[in-house]
């Protein structure tokens, strides 16, 4: 398979009073060109920090990539500089934040935001600029898109917002789209209306997708690859038919269990037992250990590694490989 | 925009009465009579009993005050005890000195706070950052009497570098571009003081707006796309730091007119505070209170002028 | 900074720290806002200790040594009656901080009942009220003051008493910003859970005012109020220094510099005006670094 992204041991932490925050901690993950990862895992865990290091956007203080490789197309991102990643950036990776309704800037309009990024990347002048964020508006179904062009954030709803946000970030033809939960906002017609749209433009421009999402119905649907995260780590990642027929770790199983068939408070879509662990003070062996119902001793001192288990299939869990091999 | 304006202006209303009426409330609490003060005491008790009566005096309060807000709709802001002649022509005679004084230093300090806020923020905790927050808590805690005071001991008595006091030199018969020089000359050490304190606030506070803007999400959106970080803070994020510094501004336009009074004193600069404090001195109380209710209708007025900047440059305003 | 925090995180092990043993962990940290407080508490000390020290009554006039420029004797010279200039300073720094403090004790009283009346039963009260506080607002503070300076002198109040009165006025005129915050701060706090549970126990308003939101805003309160003390301090000294707050033979730190209107005092016995100005200088800033290092430890959030 072509790989166009690769993640390998990557560590995110932000310095904070109360401590460190190891937000991402030794994660490696892969997307191959033209495929969609999900990535999901509970609130806090580290999806949208591992997405924010991929374009080294996180905020310094208190943030700091402390380790690991990021290589996009055959170079580290990491070690590029400054003005390299900004050639990438919006250009052959984009991505569309989580918070449609704060990620606009309030003072510019629509269009200007939009023929911003055109102007920066294609060498188009403002005419043909503008043309060009006309068309991807109506792309992404924006009725009267030569109007809105002219509007500002303010005067459009959350879900246009949205769609304008993925028309910023799809004008430029990216390679890779990173979204990070691109629907959460959003009612429920027009999340399936969202998803249409990243599907059929992955079809249409073979744009590899990563997506962080909480909802697995979503992950269903659009997924060829699957990661689940919990406290930083990765502790399962397999292909998406197998992650669904065969989950392993207890943690996905969990997930799985408590998928509801029809969704109201999306918020507390799982009710794992017990609570995230506090960041500061982080088991000594397996993350997951007090809320385990499979726990053993071995968990509590030893921290389970990421270990294939067959079919591109790897779990973080003592369950599994080694001794307890099922 | 007219209506958001007319609104304004609808609202200001109210309060401009309850400024009105404390004004009036405060010099009714003065002791004695303002008769008393007006003629001399040789005066007889008849002649000054015409002139309560004219004064309205022997009305009760509420019609005294009613006769006193007639008489400023009108234009007729009294005689001043002291100058003998009208309020406004006193006051119309000194507060353009007073204007050009604080004006030379809003510019001023408009034009140092900005750049100086926005890279404090870019370049938050590093050096440039840390000279400049200590420059600002001098310039906040330091009496801009006693700074004033020290500048003139030091650069114009030792050092002989300014003048003393004054706007000019006395009996200066200067016209044209040289009395522009010895204006200037004279404005410099009253402009440094005004200067440092409302610089240190404006600084301040253009730093913490930028520092609050550039932790917004669409700075990061701004960032993702591709942007120069110079774009990012000098377009993105610049121009929504400013709105509330704008509000500022606004808000210190009043200030152009009475902002000085203790730094006017100390270097007898021929404004509004030292008529202010003259009249406070001389109980002068129609001087007074004119120049209190020409103050308040500023600041009303300024506070106007800032909401509709405000409107202007913020677009989610612009419609409501 | 590393040690600080590991120190921390071991304190914290051991027990759960209440909001406010946390602040002052934060606070300790800040060296600014400790020296602040270092010298806060030095001019303190100075000021209610060092009258008693010194070897000279504040009052007792020396004709034989009078301007007499700094010497061991009398560290700060003597003034235009002989008497001992340092003296005279410790004992202003006695009126002025406590103009400051009282002044501001009177704001935080007034604008917390204020602000809580407001924020608590809102609709017309709140309205009235706050158009109140605009009207307050929106006069300039300076003129203001000294209109009622101004009234004030003119009940020809023994000068023994005219600190109380400036206290008054200053207190008077500043508690509207306060009000406006607190209003704020219970608007937001009325909205919480454990209000609506004291309105299920069918609290009284006045103990669901006093017991369960004012005390929930003292975070804030302490900070405006020790940010105001500075300010309280600025304003007692430019009045008096106007002749138009605390007037001799009541020695502040303004008064003392109102010696300057003695052109020849100005120029040549520097001692008399420039220590009390420097003391003014030095305690504003104390305070106001302390009211920062407060700010940003109360409330890390807003921490920048
Ligand atoms: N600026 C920051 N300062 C300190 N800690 C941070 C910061 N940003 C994120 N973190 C921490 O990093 C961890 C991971 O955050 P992240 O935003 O990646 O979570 P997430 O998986 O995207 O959750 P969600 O589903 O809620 O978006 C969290 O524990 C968070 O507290
Ligand atoms: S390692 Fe142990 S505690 Fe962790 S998930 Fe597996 S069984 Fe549970
Ligand atoms: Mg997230």
């Amino acid at each position: 398979m072509d790989e166009l992204l690769i993640i390998k041991n990557l560590k995110t932490y932000f310095y904070t009073d109360e401590g460190v925050v190891k937000a991402v901690d030794d994660v490696s993950l892969r997307i191959n060109r033209g495929q969609t990862l999900c990535i999901v895992g509970e609130s806090g865990c580290g999806k949208s920090i591992t997405a924010m290091s991929i374009l080294r956007l996180i905020p310094d203080p208190p943030g700091k990539i402390e380790g690991g490789e990021i290589i996009f197309e055959g170079k580290d991102l990491l070690k590029l500089s400054d003005d390299e990643v900004r050639e990438i950036r919006g250009n052959k990776i984009s991505m569309i934040f989580q918070e449609p309704m704060t990620s606009l800037n309030p003072v510019f309009t629509i269009g200007n935001q939009i023929i911003e990024a055109i102007m920066l990347h294609q060498k188009l002048d403002k005419k043909e600029a503008t043309k060009k964020s006309v068309e991807a508006l109506k792309l992404v179904g924006i009725p009267r898109a030569e109007e809105i062009i002219n509007a500002y954030p303010h005067e459009l709803s959350g879900g246009m917002r949205q769609r304008a946000m993925i028309a910023m970030a799809m004008v430029c033809n990216p390679t890779l789209l990173i979204a990070d939960e691109p629907t959460t906002a959003l009612d429920v017609t027009i999340q399936a209306q969202i998803l249409d749209l990243m599907r059929k433009l992955k079809e249409e421009t073979k744009t590899s997708i990563m997506l962080i999402t909480h909802d697995l119905g979503v992950v269903a649907e659009m997924a060829e690859y699957v990661t689940v995260m919990y406290a930083g780590k990765v502790v399962e990642e397999a292909d998406v038919i197998e992650l669904f027929k065969n989950p392993k770790h207890p943690y996905t199983l969990g997930l799985l269990e408590s998928k509801p068939q029809i969704h109201i408070d999306k918020e507390k879509l799982y009710s794992i037992p017990g609570q995230v662990p506090n960041p500061f003070n982080l088991p000594k062996g397996c993350y997951f250990f007090p809320r385990c119902e499979r726990a053993m001793e071995i968990c509590k001192e030893v921290m389970p590694t990421l270990k294939e288990v067959g079919n591109g299939h790897k779990v973080a869990c003592h369950l599994y490989g080694g001794d307890n091999n099922e | 925009m007219r209506q958001y304006i007319t609104r304004r202006l609808l609202e200001m209303i109210p309060v401009l009465i309850g400024i009105s009426i404390l004004i009036f409330v405060i010099f009714q609490l003065a002791p004695g009579d303002a008769v008393s003060a007006i003629v001399d005491p040789k005066t007889s008790a008849e002649t000054k009993a015409k002139l309560r009566e004219q004064l309205h005096l022997n009305e009760p309060i509420l019609v005294q005050y009613k006769y006193w807000v007639m008489d400023i709709l009108k234009g007729q802001w009294g005689e001043s005890f002291y100058y003998k002649q009208p309020v406004s022509r006193v006051i119309n005679s000194f507060i353009w000195n007073s204007f050009y004084l604080s004006l030379a230093s809003f510019l001023l300090s408009a034009i140092l706070s900005i750049p100086i806020g926005v890279l404090s923020a870019t370049k938050q905790y590093s050096k440039f950052d840390y000279i400049f927050t200590i420059f600002a808590l001098i310039g906040i805690s330091m009496p801009s009497f006693f700074f004033g005071l020290l500048l003139i001991k030091w650069f114009a008595v030792d050092l002989k570098l300014f003048p003393v006091s004054g706007m000019t030199n006395p009996g200066s018969t200067a016209t044209g571009f040289a009395l522009f020089k010895e204006v200037m000359h004279h404005m410099a050490l009253p402009l440094i003081v005004l200067t440092l304190g409302s610089l240190a606030g404006l600084m301040r506070y253009t730093r913490s707006s930028m520092l609050e803007v550039i932790r917004q999400d669409y700075i990061r959106t701004a960032r993702a796309k591709g942007l120069r970080e110079k774009v990012v803070i000098y377009k993105h994020a610049l121009r929504n730091a400013l709105i509330p510094v704008v509000t500022i501004f606004g808000m210190s336009l009043p200030g152009l007119f009475s902002g000085a009074i203790i730094t006017e004193q100390i270097f007898n600069w021929p404004g509004i505070g030292p008529i202010e404090l003259q009249a406070v001195n001389t109980r002068d109380y129609p001087l007074l209170m004119g120049i209190n209710m020409l103050l308040a209708l500023l600041t009303l007025l300024g506070n106007l002028i800032a909401d509709v900047t405000y409107a202007l440059v913020d677009p989610r305003i612009r419609l409501k | 900074m590393q040690t600080v925090r590991s120190v921390e995180a071991k304190i914290r092990e051991e027990k759960i720290l209440g909001p406010w043993q946390l602040a002052w962990i934060r606070l300790k940290r800040n060296k600014l806002a400790m020296l602040g407080l270092y010298i806060l508490i030095f001019m303190v000390l100075l000021s209610v200790f060092g009258p008693m020290i010194s070897p000279y009554n504040m009052e007792t006039l020396d004709l034989s040594n009078i301007s007499a420029p700094p010497s061991l004797s009398h560290p700060l010279g003597t003034d235009e009656v002989g008497r001992d200039v340092l003296t005279r300073v410790m004992y202003a720094g006695r009126i002025s901080l406590s103009v400051g403090i009282v002044a501001v004790l009177i704001s935080v009283l007034i604008g917390s009942i204020v602000g809580a009346i407001s924020g608590y039963y809102g609709g017309i009260i709140d309205a009235v009220l706050m158009r109140i506080v605009d009207i307050f607002m929106c006069f300039p503070f300076l003129p203001l003051l000294l209109m009622v300076a101004a009234v004030m002198s003119d009940y020809k109040i023994h000068p023994n008493y005219r600190i109380y009165v400036v206290m008054f006025i200053i207190g008077i005129l500043s508690w509207p910003g306060l009000s406006r915050i607190i209003r704020g701060q219970i608007l937001s706090l009325r909205e919480q859970e454990f209000i609506q549970a004291a309105e299920a126990l069918g609290l009284r308003d006045r103990r669901k005012i006093f017991r369960h939101l004012l005390p929930n805003t003292f975070s804030s309160i302490i900070v405006s109020a020790t940010l105001e003390v500075a300010g309280a301090i600025l304003t007692e000294s430019a009045l008096s220094y106007l002749g138009l707050g605390v007037t001799p033979p009541t020695p502040s730190w303004g008064n003392m510099v109102n010696a300057v209107t003695d052109a020849y005092v100005f120029q040549f016995y520097p001692w008399r005006w420039v220590p009390p100005g420097i003391c003014i200088f030095i305690t504003v800033m104390a305070i106001n670094l302390l009211g920062d290092g407060l700010r940003d430890a109360l409330d890390p959030k807003l921490k920048h």
